[in-house]
């Protein structure tokens, strides 16, 4: 494979992070605008791990995953209180913070002679450890694309156990759900934490192939692609949000006739599913038919 | 005069009006009565077009209604007083007042003949001119919705279980109101459960139980205490 | 102190657009319990088309005003008919995802037409102060405050005196009951967002005239502080979304002089949050403005 289309897939499989993590939201019945702020603070912890403190990749990995999960929890306890558009605006206001305050994060060191860290606005350099560690495109893309399968092989599995049904009634009707016994809010926390860790992992793994960040990569339209992700592709499935990214990356981006005109596509084919298919292409009605036939 | 045919409704899957048929004469008092759940409400939001019936005919003097839109309806003249008094909170009684003349807003002046007329028959409601309709009782805000009602100038007025969750004597006094209406000529369906007080005024009466019609008559037709019976439990006496 | 009331003065001003971008806001989710995120974005169509006038074909102010005016109209009521006509009754969160991808096709829409970002739009003029003792107020912040207070003005007297003003509230207060009383919903919902879009049109005009330019940024910027504003005021509270205007515009100047530019966008977001959390009703949002999803 030549290194565009690696990196293209590398790029869907990144996106769907975030797709995912916005997802998960969606099934407990909120809709988050502002989950990339849980992929650069991932990317962030990820990149200062293992470009600054010069600690192994693994760690770097682990600790994004935590301090994604645990600033998405912190978050939820109080904002999980809210509901609807409440919570809504509130993750948006979240993920600006976040971004305003990486804006005048710095945090920088002389590594092996270069200077790295972030570095407020004008981003953080040289988060080199993939090429210090000499490891190929090839590699690299394959190593996300186990990370992306533990993510969701993890969903599948919740989805065969209690765990995905309980998250489902909690967003059927939350009301209905703590009448069955169900502690609907420490649900809906977890669920927030989870999906911050998942948004942190994706990030973490993007800093290190992007080897530059910038507070402004992070801003509100990435947060609003990954939420239409899950919209269009469907509510049904863990293959709903990718579905949407490979509408969207996998597609318009790489066809040329969008060429410029993407956002008016993909834009206008979002507006046409939410209005045909208020809960996307795979929705749960969908999915349980195919259940069914696959069963026969 | 409005007939109604073979009219179902339903709740995603749930059946509410199974095919309900019956006629309400002009200017008279129509009532309706049944026990809970039975789908009075359900046909009067059906009638007013806010729940869509999934087949069957609503006729007002041969015009069929089924397909309108609720505002179309209301200016046609069938304007309801739904069960709960729903008022706008927010909102002084005057401009609750002046809302129920949505359908005619053209009308200036007869709009504020009718209000002054509105403000004669309740007077209470001119005490409470220009507080918020939230901060009103419940009596109070079940007159307001039958005079707001009556600013559209209906051809139909109906009504739903306006003496719900109300003291004696004020339900005492809107029935009064009703009376009088019906009194001076207008056409009127109510749709209560409180049947004995109800059938003191009524000129005909439906029996609804599960969705369908299961009897209709004039008030002397029936031994009372049946009547009654069935009204409030829907069960047929054994005999 | 002396800083202190200069800088309230200076937010008084600044307050005074972020309240109208708020009411417009207020008056789309009063009706339909539905936020029109896209409508900053429909405020740049305006005054992009503004500057386009501006640059191509005439210096007329009034030219120019009625093109922003157009703008933001025609924008808007394509975000109308796409985002919450066409929207089922019971998918409210769609709406709201809804106008964000409009949002994407309008960024997409001024980059074609305008590829050059920036763009020059027409002035003010000389900006001379007025003083008063220690205080002064520049010229361009008392044209919007005037601006404001005759918009303000308006509104009130559409709301109040007018029937369409006493259908727009009705169906704020009670959809149900506006529905049984006869309003026609869907005609009300669409002079709504024309209204809003007039309003919307008159601040984009009045802050481009002020910055004597546009930038497609200026979308996002419309949008959020407006939100905040909306937000502090109480989601559906018109007196409110003016106050949190006011409010928000007078912390920004206070922060901006006190702390500098980036501490001011971290405290805005903070408040956002923190207003959420600890005053989900705004500051004067009442007991039926509360949000059902
Ligand atoms: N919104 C609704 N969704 C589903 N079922 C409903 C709804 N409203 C009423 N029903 C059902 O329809 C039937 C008729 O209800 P309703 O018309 O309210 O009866 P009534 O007014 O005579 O008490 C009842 O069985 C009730 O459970
Ligand atoms: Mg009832």
């Amino acid at each position: 494979m030549d290194v565009y289309t690696i990196t293209v897939l590398a790029n869907i499989a990144l996106f769907s992070f975030l797709a995912i993590s916005a997802w998960l939201l969606l099934l407990v019945g909120e809709i988050s605008f502002g989950q990339q702020a849980y992929f650069a603070i991932g990317a962030y912890t990820g990149g200062v791990s293992t470009a600054v403190l010069q600690l192994p990749f693994g760690i770097a990995l682990l600790m994004a995953i935590a301090a994604g999960g645990l600033f998405a929890g912190l978050v939820a306890i109080p904002a999980m209180r809210l509901s609807g558009l409440h919570f809504s605006i509130a993750s948006l206001a979240f993920a600006e913070l976040v971004r305003s305050v990486l804006n005048v994060f710095q945090y920088q060191r002389w590594v092996d002679g270069y200077l790295t860290g972030p570095d407020g606005v004008n981003g953080f350099r040289d988060i080199r450890w993939i090429y210090d560690a000499g490891i190929d495109p090839g590699t690299y893309f394959l190593m996300i694309l186990g990370c992306l399968s533990v993510v969701m092989l993890g969903v599948v599995m919740a989805s065969y156990g209690r765990g995905m049904t309980i998250v489902r009634s909690v967003g059927e009707n939350r009301r209905l759900a703590a009448a069955q016994g169900m502690n609907a809010t420490r649900v809906r926390i977890i669920t927030a934490s989870v999906a911050g860790a998942i948004a942190a992992l994706g990030g973490t793994l993007y800093a290190h192939m992007a080897t530059y960040i910038e507070p402004a990569q992070f801003g509100l339209m990435i947060g609003v692609h990954s939420l239409a992700y899950g919209l269009i592709g469907g509510m049904g499935t863990v293959f709903g949000p990718l579905l949407g990214v490979l509408i969207d990356i996998g597609a318009l981006e790489t066809l040329r006739i969008f060429s410029g005109y993407r956002m008016i596509f993909f834009g206008g084919l979002v507006a046409l599913v939410l209005i045909m298919r208020p809960r996307g292409i795979l929705d749960e009605a969908t999915v349980a038919k195919v259940q069914r036939w696959l069963r026969g | 005069m409005l007939e109604i045919r073979d009219l179902r409704t339903s709740y995603g899957k749930i059946a509410a009006l199974k095919g309900v048929a019956l006629d309400i004469k002009d200017g008279g008092l129509t009532c309706l009565l049944g026990p809970n759940g039975a789908g009075k409400t359900t046909l009067i939001w059906t009638l007013a077009a806010i729940l869509k019936a999934q087949s069957g005919s609503i006729r007002m003097d041969g015009e069929e209604l089924i397909g309108a839109k609720p505002h179309q309806i209301v200016s046609k003249g069938i304007v309801t007083v739904p069960e709960n008094r729903l008022v706008f909170p927010e909102m002084s009684v005057t401009d609750n007042l002046f809302a129920g003349a949505f359908s005619r807003r053209a009308d200036k002046i007869a709009v504020a003949q009718d209000l002054e007329e509105v403000l004669q028959r309740f007077p209470r409601l001119r005490e409470r001119a220009n507080q918020d309709a939230g901060t009103l009782s419940g009596g109070e805000q079940q007159m307001l919705a039958v005079a707001r009602a009556l600013m559209a100038r209906p051809k139909i007025l109906l009504l739903d279980e306006p003496s719900t969750g109300l003291a004696p004597i004020i339900v005492e006094e809107i029935f009064e109101i009703i009376g009088a209406l019906r009194d001076e000529g207008r056409t009127i369906f109510l749709v209560e459960q409180n049947a004995n007080m109800a059938l003191e005024y009524a000129d005909d009466f439906y029996l609804l139980e599960q969705g369908l019609v299961t009897f209709g008559g004039k008030p002397g037709d029936v031994d009372h205490d049946e009547l009654i019976q069935r009204a409030y439990l829907g069960t047929r006496k054994a005999s | 102190m002396v800083d202190f009331i200069q800088n309230t003065l200076d937010g008084i001003a600044l307050g005074s657009a972020y309240a109208l971008l708020a009411l417009g806001f207020t008056l789309i989710f009063g009706v339909m319990g539905r936020l029109n995120i896209a409508y900053g974005p429909c405020i740049m169509i305006g005054v992009f088309a503004g500057a386009g006038v501006y640059s191509d074909l005439t210096q007329s102010i009034v030219m120019i005003f009625v093109a922003t005016l157009a703008g933001t109209i025609l924008a808007s009521a394509y975000v109308e008919r796409v985002s919450f006509a066409a929207i089922r009754a019971d998918a409210a969160l769609a709406s709201m995802v809804s106008t964000f991808a409009v949002w994407m096709q309008l960024e997409e829409i001024v980059a074609h037409l305008f590829p050059a970002r920036t763009y020059a739009f027409k002035e003010l003029g000389h900006l001379s102060l007025i003083e008063a003792g220690p205080f002064f107020l520049r010229q361009e912040s008392l044209f919007m405050l005037l601006v404001t207070l005759a918009v303000l003005l308006g509104l009130a007297l559409v709301l109040g005196r007018s029937h369409f003003g006493l259908e727009l509230r009705a169906l704020t207060d009670s959809r149900r009951a506006a529905i049984i009383s006869g309003i026609n919903v869907r005609r009300i919902i669409f002079l709504t967002f024309l209204l809003a879009a007039m309003i919307g049109g008159v601040a984009g005009f009045m802050i481009a005239m002020s910055d004597g330019q546009v930038t497609p940024k200026f979308g996002l910027w419309a949008t959020m502080k407006g939100l905040v504003a909306m937000v502090i005021g109480g989601l559906a509270s018109l007196r409110g979304a003016v106050l949190g205007g006011m409010l928000l515009g007078i912390i920004e100047a206070q922060a901006q002089w006190y702390f500098g530019a980036s501490v001011r966008e971290i405290l805005v977001y903070a408040i956002l949050f923190a207003a959420l959390i600890l005053l989900p009703r705004g500051i004067l949002g009442g007991p039926h403005t509360v949000w059902r999803s």
